[in-house]
């Protein structure tokens, strides 16, 4: 996709359709900081009250990155991997300042602040795809019903196929 | 302020055991002083674990007696759990108590619901609140993190369930999330439900005209605060393995047929999975897309569950593979993925298979044919106006349609309709169930009452016990086997898997077991009390299902897990796994990190239906002759194989379920030992004052008396080709289906 990253992709609905169960999100929060809320979900549903249809909103890895570009601390609080090209960012160095969030194209922002009773440890956060985890993406892992993805490198499973960290788990857990 | 941290949960001053999961805080609003103040979780956990056991014990501690469904003294007390929110799945749901304002007569009642409000509410660091007292004029909640209103709510009273949110969404923010009352509730139409965002409801109760009463419109709620579970790695594995979900694809499935095998009929049914409720594993197949709707043009999407599939088409009852309620541990498959179809291949090397895998077969009902369209309008009607599909579908429209084909309705016009009284017909529907909503002339005013009232105001011999001459038994090779045109079970509900009427294709051990779990209840009890026992039970079961000692444990067991999976937080569907008896403690404590054995969480469970069984008796006067005769009608209509119940044999039964669960057999009421044994002294105490502990007989009670005159019993005998024999009427016909065979 011209002008973006690897990024999430929601599938269509012929494919598989979103439930609404927001497991993304929670797991997003969870394996990141231990704790899930709407302020630490890198990956969010616009859920349908009515339609029942939910779209899935997460950053689109912008090759341009206004994000990096509007934080005052970039190459410290906000950076670049220079593998992927991806804006990751650094939590010591945020100041939640929330100027990167403000700068997304999107609308909502695909950035959030995280928030703390004390304003002095506000964070900004944001998918990095989870980089540093070599199981990749955890929202796609756990969504049951697989109607997520990545831009780049997707897999149309055949129905029933569980993938392969998935059979590990069962494994392990047996 | 909500929770920002992890520290901010754990350094509350009132959260001395240190525990995760919960938030902390319980609301108090009060509607008529417009008060709202705070009340501490942490002096109910673990010991009351969250959810339906907090319930219980905030109305045994505050609502007095005497207390009926629209008074300012009613209390509407919700909580959530200590899963919602943490990703452990199906902890999202979330329950609730009140005075009923559905059932009869009107006492404490309990319901569950799912949808994304439960999670929102504990993100702004609230576990639940308690409405008190009653608004002069219409108003609503706002729950704005920790900030809360009481507001005016003049221009959504009249609105439908949908427009209602969507007024929500627009006045605040697309991330409020709402429980609404449509104008049913507003009406005071006892069968009124609570809806939130994705057609989630608590239907069970009537507590959408509790609201209603207290002039309550919504509550609305959004939440920038956490939710911290403690295990990840217990969680992860809870993930992986609860229901053993499998990871897939969810495609839209386009249906241009549904029905059983032999019987489909044609619709554009396109239908998708979804999930009730933030972090499930399972997704229900009950999104119903595109249906019609009956409020104008637009094509609108549903969620539909088991009952509102009989709206398109119930020409039969519901057939049932024995292996539903009694699983073995190759072959185990929750009830939503039979209803939707969506279950695992079957382990055939299962050395029970083919008993398990056989199906009491169908009774013939004829209530109406086939008719997609006006299925989808007859669920919009309840989904808008907000009312119980249970009370219409089950009750309401087999009702009409079983009165006017024996021919009850003649001089009373069409019940206040211009249409002809038709339930096939959507027209007709859209009529009779705008005027009960509205309270439109005098029979919309009755039917707004509720079936059980209705049918007493209309002359209840007449309208409850004359006997409907359209059922056939297939299981008996097509005998006519009757039902009384009115399909009432106990405490003013429908019926629900109890061997007759709907969802009645089941064998005799598994219909007494619902039977009794109805009859110690307030309401219809089946929505978290299916029967489940393994199979290894079943063949003790079938040969003498009223004194088969697995049973009765299996019953409490059953009864006890209602319990726990309205607490810890789940959903009928995951909980409980008979082969992973631990699972619901390892939920708990994942999710708070507090030490909860299986035994404990089995006490806790056994805690709260007694503290149930405590408020029926100090409210209520709850007697063993009581409960025994609500349950008793239901028993001496036939079953598939034309059978009903042994009045000396039921009461044995009702003897070791008494006995089981330390109640006197005479009164039915709980010991003080009994009491003590599970952590409630001071309700022992409380019961002592009021003169309501049983002292224990000398000798052991046994005195049933004769069984409660059912006049439908009565029509029966005079029919001509009724045939008392209870052994010949039992024995297949010629040409029969093969009879089950379990010895």
């Amino acid at each position: 996709m011209e002008g973006y990253g690897n990024h999430i992709v929601q599938y269509s609905p012929e494919y598989s359709l979103c439930a609404g169960c927001e497991t993304c999100s929670i797991m997003c929060g969870l394996t990141h900081d231990g704790f899930t809320g709407p302020g630490n979900a890198r990956i969010r549903i616009n859920l349908g009250t009515r339609s029942l249809m939910h779209e899935v909103l997460a950053c689109q890895q912008c090759d341009d990155h206004p994000c990096y570009e509007a934080c005052p601390k970039k190459d410290a609080a906000m950076r670049i991997d220079p593998d992927t090209n991806i804006v990751y960012i650094v939590e010591d160095d945020c100041i939640g300042c929330g100027k990167c969030a403000k700068a997304c194209k999107f609308t909502p922002s695909r950035i959030q602040i995280r928030k703390n009773k004390s304003r002095k440890l506000w964070k900004a956060v944001k998918c990095d795809l989870c980089r540093e985890n070599p199981e990749g993406p955890q929202c796609v892992k756990y969504c049951i019903v697989r109607c997520l993805g990545l831009s780049d490198d997707s897999v149309m499973l055949p129905e029933g196929v569980m993938p392969a960290y998935a059979q590990e788990q069962e494994v392990a857990n047996a | 302020m909500p929770n920002y941290s992890i520290e901010d949960i754990l350094e509350n001053p009132a959260n001395t055991q240190g525990l995760y999961g919960y938030s902390g805080h319980i609301a108090r609003i009060n509607l008529t002083t417009g008060e709202v103040s705070d009340v501490d979780t942490y002096q109910y956990v673990p010991k009351y674990v969250g959810g339906r056991m907090i319930c219980n014990r905030i109305f045994w501690d505050e609502v007095p007696t005497g207390t009926g469904p629209y008074d300012e003294a009613n209390k509407f007390i919700y909580m959530t759990g200590p899963t919602t929110g943490t990703g452990i799945p199906a902890g999202g749901r979330s329950a609730a108590v009140s005075v009923g304002a559905s059932n009869a007569p009107n006492m404490f009642a309990w319901g569950n619901i799912g949808g994304w409000f439960a999670t929102e509410l504990k993100y702004a660091g609230y576990d639940g609140f308690i409405i008190e007292g009653k608004s002069e004029t219409p108003v609503y909640i706002c729950i704005d993190d920790d900030k809360i209103e009481i507001l005016p709510a003049d221009d959504m009273w009249g609105m439908r369930v949908h427009e209602a949110q969507a007024a929500l969404e627009e006045k605040h923010a697309h991330e409020f999330k709402s429980i609404v009352i449509g104008p049913a509730g507003e009406n005071l139409v006892r069968f009124a439900t609570l809806t939130t965002g994705n057609d989630s409801v608590l239907a069970k109760g009537g507590f959408g005209a509790v609201w209603g009463a207290k002039k309550l419109k919504a509550i609305t709620v959004h939440g920038t605060g956490v939710i911290a579970p403690a295990d990840l790695e217990k969680l992860d594995f809870l993930r992986w393995n609860m229901n053993n979900p499998g990871m897939k694809p969810s495609p839209v499935l386009h249906l241009d047929a549904i029905g059983t095998p032999g019987a489909e009929f044609p619709v554009k049914y396109d239908r998708g999975n979804m999930s009730c409720s933030p972090g499930c594993n399972q997704h229900c197949n009950a999104l119903l897309m595109d249906g019609v709707s009956a409020f104008g043009d637009d094509l609108v999407n549903h969620t539909e569950k088991c009952v509102s599939i009989c709206t398109f088409n119930y020409t039969t009852d519901i057939p049932a593979p024995v292996g539903m309620f009694w699983p073995t541990e190759q072959n185990y498959c929750a009830p939503c993925k039979l209803l939707g179809r969506d279950f695992p291949v079957p382990d055939f090397s299962d050395p029970h298979f083919e008993e398990q895998a056989q199906v009491v077969l169908p009774d013939k009902l004829d209530f109406w044919g086939p008719d997609y369209e006006r299925g989808t309008i007859v669920n919009d009607l309840c989904n808008e106006y907000g009312i119980d599909k249970w009370e219409v579908v089950v009750w309401m429209m087999t009702w009409l349609s079983m009165c006017k084909t024996e021919g009850l309705f003649e001089g009373m016009g069409n019940l206040g309709c211009e249409h002809e009284i038709d339930v096939a017909d959507a027209e007709f529907m859209k009529e009779f169930i705008s005027n009960l909503v509205y309270r439109r002339g005098e029979y919309g005013n009755m039917f707004a009452e509720g079936m059980h009232r209705a049918i007493r105001e209309l002359g209840y011999d007449k309208f409850s016990e004359t006997i409907y001459h359209g059922r056939y038994s297939t299981m008996l090779g097509g005998k006519r086997t009757d039902l009384p045109v009115s399909l009432e079970a106990a405490w003013g509900s429908s019926m629900h898997w109890q061997g007759r009427g709907y969802e009645g294709s089941v064998e005799k051990p598994t219909w007494l077991a619902a039977c009794i779990n109805n009859m110690m209840n307030t309401r219809d009890a089946q929505t978290v009390e299916h029967f489940h026992a393994k199979f290894d039970y079943h063949a003790e079961a079938i040969a003498d299902p009223y004194h088969s000692p697995h049973l009765i444990d299996a019953i409490i067991a059953v009864q006890n897990n209602a319990e726990i999976k309205d607490s810890v937080m789940s959903c009928e569907w995951q909980s409980p796994d008979p082969w992973w008896p631990e699972m619901e403690s390892e939920m708990f404590m994942a999710a708070t990190g507090a030490p909860m054995t299986p035994e404990e969480l089995r006490d806790a469970g056994f805690r709260s239906k007694l503290l149930f069984r405590a408020i029926l008796i100090r409210h209520y006067g709850r007697t063993r002759r009581q409960e025994v005769e609500q349950e008793w009608r239901v028993m001496q209509i036939p079953d598939t194989w034309n059978e009903v119940a042994d009045w000396q044999q039921f009461n044995e039964m009702v003897d070791l379920i008494y006995e089981a669960r330390g109640f006197d057999l005479e009164t039915g009421w709980p010991y003080r030992e009994t009491y003590e044994k599970y952590g409630l002294a001071d309700v022992a105490d409380e019961m002592g004052k009021l003169g309501l502990l049983p002292e224990r007989p000398a000798e052991r009670w046994s005195d049933y008396g004769e069984p409660p005159f059912v006049k439908f019993s009565e029509n029966r005998k005079l029919e001509p080709d009724y045939e008392p024999d209870p052994v010949k009427a039992s024995m297949p016909l010629e040409g029969a289906p093969p009879a089950l065979k379990f010895s």
